[in-house]
């Protein structure tokens, strides 16, 4: 048995040793019914561009020292190999862009008409052009005149460059006030990718540290600082609240056993329990994810309770063989129980769930087996008791009190529901931003430096689609006229399309197609300037320009190679399975229902990020409360079957579920809102809780027997809320809701299975 | 003879003094405290562009606004009609010729920003202002005086090489900006104080 064991054990270490992959790719949690649009969400909150920013603010010197701080940190992050880009608004900023847009000027502007190089149309540009030479803006347009006298170039960058940019000094980017030198850093690696996010920012830590500004600070934020240091502070805490966790714990089985070979051996059946549940994931579904990996963990944690069950058992001088004989079936059932719970979950079409149910199936049935069969083998003799245990109260006089405490309990569970009927509309948080540990002060910090930067506000997306790469263009150019509708209509601040940087062919031979010819342009343009002050032959390069455009080849992705400009247009257009996408970010959205309406008039969509989200976690969780409802069934029916008797199934499952409704109705009273967390929480509520009645009821037959369950439920008991209990103190919401969820479950299980399943003194 | 030679020597010597004494009290403090006295100004102007692009200097006329110590109004009535508004931050300019109305925020556009403050920052005596973008340098007297104002700012040191503005007491007459274009364009200036 030992053999069968240790060779399962090292041939699933070593498997997963070679082959474990841990992913953190949501599209494990997408419903098979996926719309493309979900998937474009997905995409989006994965590796969008929105997700790659980091927002850098220096501040807390003086602004001269801030704008070389800032020039500095910008040239030695440019060579960096982690960011694609990085602007700090600088001059020699862009300059590639700048050359690109005025090389094909004639066919990105959206005011190219044919009117435009008519007589008349020249005549009122170069009429413009004198206005502007003598307006304050007259130095900065003056070197460009001669090549641009139409103002294509003004026309791209007032597209371009939309107001929202934020304002310079000292040439660089600063906030309003001047406190702050701004700079935006786009990683190369996606913002889902929490290791390459965390050593861009720490490149940027380094170089700002190496730089040393005279007194300054930097200040990061971004989704993939803000991804980054949520795991840091839940990876920090975790480990923290486990050891503590852990500590407590032995010390209580110590306090219990007094030998350390037996605290040691009640470790193995949940550790051989988890590997053997993680490989089968990793087995069945090729990977395995981090989320599953922390709930599976969680949820087989009812598996620590076997060996104590076993243990305490153990009447003085028994070996474990012989307890088993007694309390063998029991076990049996308490591990069948929770494989039976978990198999309607395993059999979910969302990869997720099923992933999560395969777990806790092989997990429990591996940790059940180990305690069945592979710690007696170990060494029988070993683990009997020299002396009788007690616990140190005694939970009987809750039994003992009989009806009195079933009324009790009765009106206290009536209560408990009426809560949750009160409370059923405030029952669930809906809002996945709660959720992470990101604090409010930098979620405002973030609003503040998007807001000065102009950033997207990585919320609302409009998702045009196209059969090809030309009809997504064209689709990009159909959103383009209608948004900017919207924007004169004050819907919205602005917004961003692909073919603004790369036309459709079909936008780009119009435009080309309204450029008179070398000869034409020539004479038009001498009789426009007839009357006007312009020294003759001035505009040869302007002339020469309009012509390279008409006859030149057309703008292909391949010319804006290795600059912003193709960055742009690959993260706005996006290739797939079925076709193209076209994303289109909005800037400052003022009323999101209008814009739905026209984009679903122009076939379009509007994609609000943040509420499509929390609609894909909560149909996530919908789907989870009924395969947990027909887990319970399941459950059941398993109990009627083991127990041979459905009146003493119903007394085993009946405190187990009055345990689940005041634990949620207490949560509810102390302001909590239940989650996706505090479900899969509660489910381990109602493993441990079946556990705790299982043993309560069964039949007993000498009071040492009766102080022998006693014992095991109140170990168990304390173990886990010890251990949850750590969990309680997490500052992390997410750590928080299961440890508070957790230990009031378990208290509550233990207390009502007492009361309500408990036998009297004699003998059944 | 002697005591015409003596009352040359020391009309010379209080003349140096006197020179002395003026260079020394105009430094860009006493200038720009001179400048700031002043709460509301009006002025009639003449702009001439000399630009190796034209075959004639391109004139423009109109009035200035001033009211202490951040609105500016620049109104063009010749040979077009526009109105540009500087205030608080933000600039608004109105072209009635074309009824085309546009607003800047005027850290947004660093460069013209400095070509404005030139003017604002200087009828405002605002040292701190003109200093963001320019190396500020003083000359002259009271009664005459210049003002170099030479970019630091990147942007702006692109396209401008200087502006030099001359006035008299609290009074400015004249603003010229020398381009990197090669270009000029001199602004002459007649302040009413109301």
């Amino acid at each position: 048995m030992l053999a069968i064991w240790l060779v399962a054990c090292v041939a699933c270490g070593t498997w997963l040793y070679r082959n474990l992959s841990v992913t953190t790719d949501l599209t494990v949690f997408l419903p098979p019914s996926a719309t493309p649009v979900q998937r474009v969400l997905v995409g989006q909150l994965r590796d969008g561009v929105a997700s790659r920013l980091i927002l850098i603010a220096l501040e807390g010197a003086p602004d001269t020292a801030l704008a070389r701080a800032s020039t500095k940190l910008a040239g030695r992050l440019k060579t960096r190999e982690l960011f694609s880009s990085v602007s700090n608004g600088g001059p020699g900023a862009l300059k590639k862009e700048r050359e690109l847009l005025f090389a094909h000027r004639y066919v990105l502007s959206p005011a190219i008409s044919p009117e435009r190089f008519s007589v008349a149309g020249l005549h009122s540009a170069l009429r413009e052009s004198l206005e502007l030479l003598s307006s304050p803006a007259g130095a900065f347009i003056r070197p460009l005149l001669p090549s641009d006298p139409t103002g294509e170039m003004r026309e791209l960058a007032r597209l371009m460059i939309p107001d929202g940019a934020p304002g310079r000094r000292h040439g660089v980017w600063f906030s309003r006030d001047g406190a702050r030198a701004l700079l935006v850093a786009e990683t190369r690696a996606a913002g889902f990718d929490v290791e390459a996010q965390r050593r861009a920012i720490q490149s940027i830590r380094d170089a700002f540290a190496a730089i040393q500004p005279e007194g300054g600070r930097i200040v990061l934020s971004g989704p993939g600082v803000f991804a980054s240091q949520v795991r840091s502070t839940i990876e920090g805490e975790a480990w923290r609240l486990a050891a503590l966790a852990a500590v407590l714990v032995i010390a209580i089985l110590f306090a219990v056993y007094r030998s350390a070979v037996t605290v040691a051996a009640s470790m193995l059946p949940v550790a051989t329990g988890l590997l053997v549940g993680v490989t089968a994931v990793s087995l069945g579904f090729g990977e395995v994810h981090g989320i599953t990996l922390g709930f599976g963990a969680m949820l087989i944690g009812e598996a620590v309770d076997y060996p104590s069950y076993l243990f305490t058992q153990a009447a003085v001088g028994e070996r474990l063989d012989a307890t088993l004989a007694r309390i063998g079936s029991t076990l049996r059932l308490a591990v069948l129980t929770t494989v039976f719970g978990a198999l309607a979950m395993a059999l979910s079409s969302f990869e997720g769930l099923a992933q999560l149910g395969v777990l806790t199936i092989m997990g429990a049935t591996a940790a059940g087996l180990t305690t069945r069969w592979v710690l007696p083998a170990l060494a029988p003799g070993v683990f009997a008791p020299r002396r009788a245990r007690a616990a140190p109260f005694d939970l009987s006089m809750l039994a003992t009190s009989g009806r009195g405490a079933r009324w009790v309990v009765v009106l206290l569970v009536a209560a408990g529901l009426a809560v949750v009927v009160w409370r059923h509309e405030r029952l669930w948080d809906d809002d996945l931003a709660n959720l992470t540990p990101v604090p409010e002060a930098a979620k405002l910090r973030d609003r503040a430096l998007r807001n000065e930067l102009g950033a997207p506000d990585v919320r609302y997306i409009v998702v045009a689609r196209g059969k090809n790469r030309e009809a997504a263009l064209q689709a990009s150019e159909a959103a383009a006229a209608w948004l900017g509708e919207s924007v004169a209509r004050g819907l919205l601040a602005g917004f961003d399309v692909p073919s603004r940087y790369l036309p459709s062919a079909k936008t780009q031979a119009a435009r080309r197609a309204a450029l008179p010819d070398a000869a034409t342009l020539a004479g038009n343009l001498d009789t426009a300037m007839r009357d006007l002050p312009f020294r003759e032959g001035l505009f040869a390069p302007f002339l020469d320009a309009v012509e390279r455009n008409r006859a030149g080849p057309p703008l292909e992705a391949e010319a804006l190679r290795d600059s912003m400009l193709s960055l742009k247009v690959e993260s706005l257009l996006i290739r797939d399975q079925q076709g193209w996408t076209v994303l289109a970010p909005l800037r400052g959205v003022r009323a999101p229902e209008a814009l739905s309406l026209a984009a679903s008039r122009a076939g379009h969509q509007l994609l609000d990020l943040k509420g499509e989200s929390n609609r894909l976690v909560n149909s996530y969780r919908d789907q989870s409360l009924w395969l947990i409802a027909l887990g319970l069934l399941c459950m059941t029916v398993v109990l009627a079957w083991g127990l041979r008797s459905a009146a003493r199934a119903l007394r085993v499952l009946v405190p187990a579920l009055a345990a689940v409704v005041l634990d949620v109705a207490i949560l509810l009273l102390l302001g909590e809102r239940l989650s996706l967390f505090n479900l899969v929480a509660l489910l381990l509520v109602v493993g441990m809780g079946l556990n705790y009645a299982l043993f309560f009821e069964r039949p007993q037959g000498d009071t040492a027997e009766q102080a022998r369950t006693q014992l095991s439920l109140v170990v168990c008991g304390a173990t886990t809320l010890a251990a949850f209990g750590c969990l309680s103190l997490s500052e992390t919401p997410v750590l928080h809701a299961i440890g508070v969820t957790v230990a009031l479950g378990s208290v509550l299980s233990l207390l009502l299975a007492a009361a309500l399943t408990g036998r009297r003194g004699n003998p059944v | 003879m002697k005591a015409r030679a003596e009352l040359a020597l020391v009309a010379c010597v209080s003349g140096l003094l006197g020179s002395a004494a003026a260079a020394a009290d105009l430094d860009e403090q006493v200038l720009m405290r001179l400048l700031a006295s002043v709460e509301r100004a009006s002025a009639r102007f003449v702009e001439t562009r000399h630009s190796a692009l034209l075959t004639a200097p391109l004139v423009s006329r109109g009035t200035l606004l001033y009211e202490r110590p951040d609105r500016l109004e620049k109104h063009v009535s010749f040979p077009y009609d526009e109105r540009i508004v500087l205030e608080r931050g933000q600039m608004t300019i109105d072209n009635r010729t074309r009824g085309r109305k546009t607003t800047i925020t005027i850290t947004r556009a660093p460069g013209i920003a400095g070509l404005v403050e030139s003017i604002r920052a200087t009828r405002a005596g605002d040292l701190g202002a003109l200093e963001r973008f320019y190396k500020v340098e003083v000359g002259g007297n009271r009664g005459e005086w210049w003002l170099r104002l030479r970019p630091h700012d990147q942007e702006l040191a692109e396209y401008v090489n200087a502006v030099t503005v001359k006035g008299a007491g609290p009074r400015i007459e004249r603003i010229e900006v020398d381009e990197r274009s090669g270009d000029r364009t001199v602004m002459e200036i007649n302040e009413e104080f109301r």
